[in-house]
C-alpha cells in the first residue's frame, strides 16, 4: 500500500513493530529473572560481608552505566565525559554536608535533594547550549564537548583549593542512615544499592519502551528523519540529557558517600571512559547488558589485582578485546540477536 | 493497566527481598564482630593460648603495581617481601610466621577504598602498610585508621600533618628533609631562593615548613610558584626565575621535574642557579641524568647512600628481584622500617592487639640499614636523611648523612 513507502504514514507502524519486538524479546526477559534471582541469592550464599558489599558497589556502578546507555545505546549520542556528573554527585553531598560558611554544612537528605537540583540545573543549562545554541552539536562534537567538560571539571578539582580539597579531594564525615538502619556497610548497602539499581532499572526500561524512548531511539536512527516527522528533537535530547545526568549524579552521590573520600580523578575522563567499556561490554542499548558488563568486569579487576599482581591488567585487555571482536555488540546484544532482530 | 499492577507487585516483591536481605545483615554481622573480639582478647587473659599463637600474623600492603605511581609501588612492595622474608627466616613474631597479603591498587582512589576495605574487613590484616600517593594515603586513613579500626603505616615521603592513635607514617616529612639541606644550598649558591612546586598540598605545606627555616639562615624568599601537576607550558616559571633571579631554585614538581628543567635551561636562565629537591630517587634521577647536574636531594635512602646495612640490604633486593633492580628512594626503606618497627612494637606488646601495639611502638627504636631510626610520639619517625648531588654523569655522590632528625610534626595523642 502507499503508507509502506510513506515515512510519514509509516511512523506508528515502525514504532509497533519495535514495541512488540522488545516484548517477545523473551532471553531478554529470562536474562533479567536469572540476575535477579542470583543477585537475590547472593546475600545468603556468602557469609563474607565485605564480598556482599563489593556486590552493592558494582551496583552503583551498573546505575552509572545504565545511564551511560540511555544517552549512548538509545539516543545515539556517545559521550565521554560522564563521569563530570557521577563525580559531581560525589563532590557536590561531601562540599554540602562538610564545608562550613554560607549556609553550609546541611543535613545529608538535604544535601543528597540539593545535589540532584544542582546536577539537573547545570545539566540542563548545558543541553540548552548544546543541542539548542546556535550552532547545536551532534555526534562528534558532542563528544569532544563532554570530553573537555570532564577535563575541566577535573583540572578545577585539583585546583579548586578549600572548596574541593585540590588533589586530595574531600573526606565525608556522614554514612548511609535511615533510623538508626545500618545501610553503610555489608548487607544493607547491599539492599541500598540493588533497590535503588532495580528501580532505575525499572524506569529506564518503561522510559525505552514508552513513546519518548521510540522516539529517541528513532533520533539514533535518523535524527533529520525524525525531526521531519514534526517532533522537536532538541527538546526531547535536552530532556534525555537531563535525566541521565541525574541518575548518574545520584549514582555518584551514593558511590562516593559509601567510600568515604571522592577526589578530582572521579570527574576525570579516564572514569568517564572505564564506563564506556562496561557498556560496550555488556552490549549497548540493552539496559541490562551494561547491568551485566559492569558486574562481570569490575568483578574481575577487583579479584584478578589481588591474586595476579602483575599480569592483571593484561589479561582483561586481551579478554576485552577478544570480547568485542567476538560479540561486537556486546554479551547482551549477541544473546538477545535470534529473537530481537 | 493490569501490566503496571504486575510491575508494581514485582517491584514490592524484589524490594521486599532486599529489604529482608538488610534485616538479616544485623545477625550476621555481630556475630563476626564477636568472633574477633574472640580472638583479640584471648591472649591478653591467658598467656597460654597454643591454638591462637599458632596462627599467621597477617600484614596487608597496599601499593601502585600498574598506573603512574608503578616505579614507586613496585618498590614498596618488595622491601615489604624483602623485610617479612627475613623475619620468617629469623622465626617469626612471637614464634608466628608472617603472612603478606599485596594489593594492586593501580594509582586510583576508588581501588584504594575497595582494596584497603578488603584487607580490614575480609582478610582481616594485623596492619595496613601503604600506599604512595597522597590522595590514596587519605582514603587509607580514613579506611583503614579511622572507620575500620586497625593500625596503619605509610611508608612514603609526605607533606605530614596526618594525626590519629592508628596512623603511623615512617616515611620523611618537610622538616627533616629541608631543614639539613637548605644551608648547605645556600653557602654553595646564595641566599636568594625561588620556591617552585605543583599545585596540591604536599608542596604547599612543604613550602609553608620552609620559609621560616630559610628566613632563620639568614635566607630570602623571592619568588613562589606553583604550576599544575602535569604543566605543558612553563612561560610563568622562565618569567619568575628571570624577574626575581633567584640564586637556587627549591623544587617540588614531582612528575615532570625534567620538562620543566628543560624549559628553563633552554631559556638560558640556569646559568650558576642552583637546584634542591626532596622527592628525585635514583630511578627517576634516570629519566633527567646529566642534565641536572648539580643538584641536591634529601631522602631517607638513595643506592649511594651511606650506611652499615645498605649494601646488604641492595644485595638482598637484586638476588630477590634481579641482578637491575634497585629500590627506589623514600618509600622502599620506608615500607622496611615499617615492617621491621612493628616486629618489634607486637613483641613488646605481647600481642597483635591495634592499641596496644600502638602504644609499644611509640619511642621504639630499629637499627635499619642507614642507621638508627626512633618513632617519636607525634607517631612520626625520627630517621636518618641522606643528602645527594647529581655529578656530571648524571649520576648521584653522597654527600653527608644527617642522622637522627626530628620529624617536628606537631600531632599530640
Amino acid at each position: 500500500m502507499l503508507a509502506l513507502s510513506n515515512p510519514l504514514v509509516n511512523r506508528f507502524s515502525v514504532a509497533q513493530k519495535w514495541a512488540t519486538e522488545f516484548s517477545q524479546s523473551r532471553r531478554r526477559r529470562a536474562t533479567e529473572f536469572l540476575l535477579g534471582a542470583v543477585l537475590l541469592l547472593l546475600p545468603f550464599a556468602s557469609s563474607d560481608s565485605f564480598f556482599i558489599d563489593r556486590f552493592g558497589r558494582y551496583f552503583i556502578w551498573a546505575i552509572f552505566a545504565i545511564s551511560v546507555d540511555l544517552m549512548w545505546g538509545y539516543g545515539g549520542m556517545l559521550t565521554f565525559g560522564h563521569a563530570a556528573f557521577f563525580g559531581s554527585g560525589g563532590y557536590l553531598v561531601a562540599i554540602f554536608t562538610t564545608r562550613a560558611g554560607w549556609f553550609l554544612p546541611i543535613p545529608l537528605w538535604l544535601a543528597l535533594l540539593l545535589t540532584l537540583c544542582v546536577v539537573a540545573a547545570f545539566a540542563y543549562l548545558l543541553a540548552e547550549l548544546v543541542f539548542r545554541g546556535r550552532m547545536p552539536l551532534r555526534g562528534i562534537e558532542f563528544a569532544v564537548i563532554t570530553l573537555a567538560l570532564a577535563y575541566l571539571l577535573e583540572q578545577y578539582a585539583r585546583a579548586g583549593g578549600e572548596i574541593t580539597g585540590g588533589q586530595n579531594g574531600i573526606l565525608f564525615e556522614d554514612k548511609l542512615e535511615i533510623f538508626n538502619l545500618d545501610l553503610h556497610r555489608g548487607r544493607g548497602f547491599y539492599a541500598l544499592a540493588g533497590i535503588s539499581l532495580l528501580i532505575i532499572y525499572l524506569v529506564s526500561r518503561s522510559f525505552v519502551n514508552s513513546r519518548s524512548g521510540l522516539v529517541t531511539r528513532g533520533i539514533r536512527g535518523s535524527e533529520d528523519r525524525i525531526e521531519l516527522l514534526g517532533y522537536n528533537v532538541p527538546k526531547l535530547k535536552v530532556g534525555l540529557f537531563v535525566m541521565v545526568s541525574v541518575i548518574a549524579g545520584f549514582a555518584g552521590s551514593l558511590f562516593y558517600l559509601h567510600d568515604g573520600i571522592v577526589s578530582p580523578s572521579a570527574v576525570g575522563v579516564t572514569a568517564s571512559t572505564q564506563v564506556l567499556l562496561w557498556v560496550a561490554l555488556g552490549g549497548r542499548g540493552t539496559l541490562i547488558g551494561p547491568i551485566v558488563g559492569t558486574i562481570t568486569l569490575q568483578h574481575l579487576t577487583a579479584t584478578l589485582s589481588g591474586t595476579l599482581l602483575d599480569t592483571w591488567l593484561l589479561i582483561i585487555g586481551v579478554l576485552l578485546i577478544a570480547v568485542v571482536m567476538i560479540f561486537p555488540s556486546g554479551i547482551m546484544g549477541y544473546l538477545g540477536k535470534g529473537s530481537a532482530k | 493497566m493490569r501490566k503496571l499492577r504486575a510491575r508494581v507487585g514485582l517491584l514490592a516483591i524484589v524490594a521486599l527481598g532486599f529489604g529482608l536481605v538488610s534485616c538479616g545483615s544485623d545477625g550476621g554481622t555481630t556475630d563476626t564482630v564477636a568472633v574477633t573480639e574472640e580472638t583479640t582478647a584471648a591472649p591478653e587473659e591467658t598467656t597460654a593460648a597454643p591454638e591462637v599463637t599458632t596462627e599467621p600474623i597477617k600484614i596487608g600492603v597496599v601499593a601502585d603495581l600498574t598506573g603512574p605511581f608503578t616505579l614507586y609501588g613496585t618498590s614498596l612492595a618488595r622491601s615489604a617481601e624483602l623485610a617479612v622474608d627475613e623475619i620468617n627466616a629469623a622465626g617469626g613474631i612471637l614464634g608466628r610466621q608472617v603472612e603478606l597479603i599485596i594489593e594492586d591498587i593501580a594509582t586510583d582512589v576508588a581501588i584504594t577504598t575497595d582494596k584497603a576495605r578488603k584487607l580490614v574487613e575480609s582478610d582481616m590484616v594485623d596492619v595496613v602498610i601503604g600506599p604512595i600517593g597522597s590522595d590514596a594515603s587519605d582514603a587509607v586513613f580514613k579506611t583503614v585508621a579511622q572507620d575500620g579500626k586497625t593500625l596503619t603505616i605509610y611508608p612514603e615521603t609526605y607533606e605530614g600533618g596526618k594525626c590519629d592513635a592508628l596512623f603511623f607514617s615512617t616515611g620523611a616529612v618537610p622538616a627533616q628533609q629541608i631543614r639539613p639541606m637548605l644551608p648547605i644550598l645556600q653557602k654553595e649558591y646564595g641566599p636568594k631562593v625561588l620556591l617552585f612546586g605543583a599545585d596540591y598540598v604536599w608542596p604547599r605545606r612543604s613550602f609553608e615548613i620552609a620559609k621560616p627555616i630559610i628566613k632563620e639562615i639568614g635566607g630570602e624568599v623571592v619568588g613562589e610558584v606553583y604550576l599544575p601537576l602535569i604543566a605543558d607550558d612553563f612561560t610563568e616559571l622562565v618569567k619568575a626565575v628571570r624577574t626575581s633571579k633567584p640564586d637556587y631554585i627549591f623544587t617540588l614538581y614531582p612528575a615532570i621535574w625534567g620538562a620543566a628543567l628543560k624549559a628553563l635551561t633552554d631559556a638560558g636562565v640556569m646559568k650558576g642557579v642552583g637546584v634542591g629537591t626532596t622527592f628525585l630517587g635514583d630511578p627517576d634521577l634516570a629519566g633527567i641524568g646529566a642534565a641536572a647536574a648539580g643538584e641536591y636531594t634529601a631522602l631517607p635512602f638513595f643506592t649511594s647512600a651511606k650506611g652499615d646495612g645498605v649494601a646488604a640490604f641492595l644485595s638482598a633486593y637484586s638476588a630477590k628481584f634481579g641482578a637491575d633492580q634497585i629500590p627506589s628512594g623514600g618509600e622502599s626503606m620506608g615500607a622496611y622500617n615499617a615492617i621491621n618497627l612493628y616486629k618489634l612494637a607486637v613483641e613488646a606488646a605481647g600481642s597483635t592487639d591495634d592499641a596496644a601495639v600502638a602504644k609499644a611502638m611509640v619511642g621504639l627504636s630499629f637499627i635499619s640499614p642507614t642507621g638508627k631510626v626512633t618513632m617519636e610520639a607525634s607517631h612520626h619517625l625520627r630517621q636518618t636523611i641522606q643528602l645527594v648531588r647529581v655529578n656530571d654523569k648524571g649520576v648521584y655522590e653522597h654527600v653527608q648523612s644527617f642522622t637522627d632528625q626530628d620529624s617536628e610534626e606537631g600531632c599530640s595523642l
